[in-house]
């Protein structure tokens, strides 16, 4: 009779647990999504648009989105919180990459978290970068940069967007590439880097499709190149592929649980922002805003993160040489 | 269509009653954000975003510039009630503000900041009507390069704050400079002066730190007075008198001009407005060694520079879509979420939103005015509460409000730590603007700085190497080298009559 009593209280402990796990979430029950930037950027913008669309779906057991904001030091300190915080699902973020790569690549910063310490559950927009001139610059395709740079090293002025930025990557590769040599100035944010440009203090601005395309649009700068192998629907035209330099860079906005959440709610996180991120409201917005959505699952996400720190590892050490 | 008419049409916009309510729901919210201390005009307006998705275009970016712009209005009260800056560009405000409430005078300060915001706000608001493209091209040329200079001659200003000494005031510039230095290198992001502190890689927060220095420092020293008495204000004084009005007449005009014409560089902050505009007072005040302790122009011009500076800074977003400011990026956020892409292209294809929400910035201004004034002493009655509370209040406000700038209590600390160093530094009797001036221009001159010799590859020729910044570091040496030629001048007519005698 013990026994019986014994197996009936494991069963029952075990229906628990899983009925627990299907509970997930709890109704009402509120789960936090921490932003690594001030509240006000494309990126926060963005978040709390798939933030309404995710409580949208998630309306009928009223679970809310609360979006935190934890800027500083480059994203560090909120991805410091997100790998640091309870890996029960209700707690997820942004892991912005290459961002965070570089975050934990770089040994000065010494972050307490890698890769490893994040579960990916799904990307939202990759943004693919770009080089672009001053409208009516004498450099009409990427060749003739190249080839100005390479006649006079180091005089063509090239923005980037802070040390280690998708930016900075991109024109070190784009040095490796091809052996040219540019001046790279630093600026903070690409609305700075932007009106260098326009003011003629730089010659080459690098950014990306959603910070270029207002410009682009109005006819004040002239793509030279899009950092992708598919053509842009915001940009369309030249890709660096097309030209011939295989340069592929982007900045990305996914999110992710703190490693170790269990299966079942990272597939039924995956599943909520998934169907936030299909939802009409949310692709119009993000569009209207020349945002490239493009949605990845939890494994494609995780595999896109390791491609994109095995193409970085051998930068770091050229970024921070002089 | 002409200018005139085309903003016609914007006010027959602006003036539909759907479109003057989320004026008016802007202006207020605005207001809200300003005199809550950590919470920004950038966080303000990004909060309601979600809110707007349902509206009609127009009437959301009229809203939200609303916030944006009511902000700097709402930023002076905290400053003036409790010496703690509501908004960072109501920094300094806390200077003269303050001790003209403690002098039983909050009344006309807040009067003169509502009327000098109002006149700064529109005066900018017609730049941007009349000559929004000639003045784009002007700041365009504001490269890394003329951006130093400026940072320069806004760094020698430091010695017209000086009060009886000026080595103390020096000490204290460099002891701001220093504080900026704290943080991520600009260009090669090596952390300095962090301690191992992840949150000191961005810096220390120049909010927490300003709250420390003013708010925190003064409660400490309340505390040492016994049997603190509630400050008394009677009704006169509520209104600024006519010598109020006399004295703030041209701080007001300089506050336009400073604000309008800073705002308009890519990159300057509304806060270096209002120091600037600080300084602009002193300089050209005839009783420099006043201010500090109530003079209404110290209140006047940098309450008018930041409002002046706010609408300024909306020009290059209009002409070139470029947006100068975080809250500006996220109007321009609002703005693309509509499918308006702000720039030459907005005017030709959607006119009407265009010169509607220009022509909502006037009206705005009009409702602030109207809405800021007749609640002044209500505002004042808030310092009727007995000191014991009082000060209870603003410590808790100051607490939530540090905590807000990043959602952090690190944020915290780092308040109380420069209360404690506030409260030293005034028993010392060491001043305090010059920290806000080199805290604030410091790590943009270094920025800027790096920047100019990446473009160069180090090479240092290229700081003279334009026009504007030529010119600007050579007004820099004239005011720098100005008293030493004074000396000498004075020393040499001295002896040359003792010669001759």
């Amino acid at each position: 009779m013990k026994r019986v009593i014994a197996i009936a209280a494991v069963l029952l402990v075990c229906a628990a647990a899983v009925a627990g796990a299907a509970e997930f979430p709890t109704k009402g029950k509120s789960i936090t999504m921490i932003l690594g930037t001030s509240a006000g950027g494309s990126t926060d913008v963005g978040a709390r648009i798939l933030a309404a669309s995710m409580e949208k779906g998630l309306a009928a057991n009223g679970n809310r989105i609360q979006v935190e904001n934890k800027p500083g030091a480059g994203w560090q300190i909120g991805l410091t919180a997100l790998a640091r915080s309870r890996a029960d699902g209700y707690t997820i973020g942004f892991t912005i990459l290459p961002q965070t790569i570089t975050n934990y690549l770089d040994p000065e910063r010494k972050a307490v978290f890698d890769r490893k310490s994040f579960q990916p559950l799904g990307m939202q927009v990759v943004d693919p970068g770009v080089i672009a001139v001053k409208a009516g610059s004498p450099y009409k395709t990427l060749q003739d940069v190249i080839d100005a740079a390479k006649a006079n090293p180091g005089k063509l002025k090239a923005s980037a967007t802070g040390i280690l930025s998708d930016d900075h990557l991109a024109v070190l590769q784009l040095q490796k590439l091809t052996g040219a040599k540019f001046a790279i100035v630093q600026f903070d944010g690409s609305a700075k880097a932007m009106t260098a440009l326009l003011g003629g203090h730089t010659d080459l601005y690098f950014g990306n499709v959603g910070d270029t395309y207002p410009q682009a649009k109005a006819g004040e700068v002239r793509v030279l190149g899009v950092m992708d192998d598919d053509e842009s629907k915001f940009l369309p035209g030249k890709t660096t592929f097309s030209q011939g330099i295989k340069l592929e860079s982007s900045s990305s906005r996914g999110l992710s649980a703190p490693a170790g959440t269990s299966k079942e709610i990272v597939d039924f996180l995956a599943g909520a922002i998934r169907k936030a991120i299909d939802d009409p409201e949310h692709m119009k917005k993000m569009e209207e805003q020349g945002l490239t959505v493009r949605y990845m699952d939890p494994a494609r996400m995780e595999k896109y993160w390791a491609d994109m720190e095995e193409q970085i590892k051998p930068l770091m050490g050229m970024a921070k040489e002089k | 269509m002409d200018t005139f008419s085309s903003l016609m049409m914007g006010f027959s916009v602006a003036l539909a009653p759907t479109n003057l309510l989320f004026a008016f729901a802007g202006s207020l919210f605005g207001t809200v954000v300003g005199i809550l201390p950590g919470l920004g005009p950038a966080a303000g307006t990004a909060l309601l975003i979600p809110l707007t998705f349902h509206l009609d275009p127009t009437g959301a970016i009229i809203m939200l510039a609303a916030i944006y712009y009511g902000s700097q209005y709402g930023g002076t009260i905290t400053s003036v009630l409790m010496n703690v800056p509501g908004e960072a560009a109501s920094a300094i405000t806390c200077l003269d503000g303050y001790q003209m409430a403690k002098q039983g005078r909050a009344g006309a300060a807040l009067s003169i900041a509502a009327i000098g915001s109002f006149i700064g706000g529109t005066l900018a608001t017609l730049g941007l009507v009349v000559a929004a493209q000639p003045l784009t091209k002007v700041a365009l040329r504001f490269g890394p390069v003329e951006f130093f200079a400026l940072t320069v001659l806004g760094i020698v200003l430091v010695m017209g704050l000086a009060g009886k000494s000026m080595i103390k005031a020096l000490i204290m510039a460099v002891f701001g400079l220093l504080i900026g230095m704290v943080g991520m290198d600009p260009t090669r992001g090596s952390p300095r002066f962090t301690f191992g502190l992840t949150e000191l890689l961005d810096g220390v927060g120049f909010i927490p730190v300003i709250m420390g220095l003013f708010g925190v420092a003064e409660v400490f020293e309340n505390l040492q007075e016994e049997g603190q008495q509630v400050i008394e204000t009677t009704l006169s004084s509520l209104k600024p008198t006519a010598q109020d009005l006399k004295a703030s007449g041209w701080a007001i005009g300089r506050g336009t001009v400073v604000g309008f014409l800073l705002g308009l560089v890519p990159g300057m902050t509304g806060t270096a407005s209002s120091v600037l505009a600080y300084v602009a007072e002193r300089k050209s005040s005839k009783y420099p060694e006043k201010f500090g302790t109530g003079v209404i122009e110290g209140v006047a011009g940098p309450e008018t520079a930041n409002n002046a500076h706010a609408n300024a800074a909306l020009i290059p977003l209009f002409t070139m879509g470029i947006p100068a400011s975080p809250s500006i990026a996220v109007l321009m956020g609002a703005f693309m979420m509509n499918g308006l892409i702000p720039g030459p292209l907005l005017f030709k294809e959607h006119a009407s939103v265009a010169w509607g929400v220009i022509a909502s910035l006037y009206i705005g201004n009009v409702i602030l005015l109207v809405l800021n004034l007749p609640l002044i002493p209500l505002w004042v009655k808030f310092l009727k509460i007995p000191y014991t509370i009082l000060m209870t209040i603003v410590l808790a406000v100051m607490m939530v409000g540090a905590y807000t700038v990043s959602n952090t209590v690190f944020d915290i600390f780092v308040m109380l730590l420069f209360g404690v160093i506030g409260y030293v530094l005034r028993k010392l009797d060491f001043p305090l603007a010059p920290i806000v001036l080199t805290l604030i221009m410091g790590p943009p001159m270094e920025k800027s700085l790096r920047q100019s010799l990446e473009m160069s590859q180090g090479d240092f020729s290229i700081l003279v190497g334009s026009p504007i910044a030529a010119t600007l570091l050579a007004i820099s040496a004239i005011i720098l080298l100005s008293p030493m030629f004074k000396y000498a001048w004075k020393r040499w007519v001295s002896q040359t009559r003792a010669q001759g005698a």
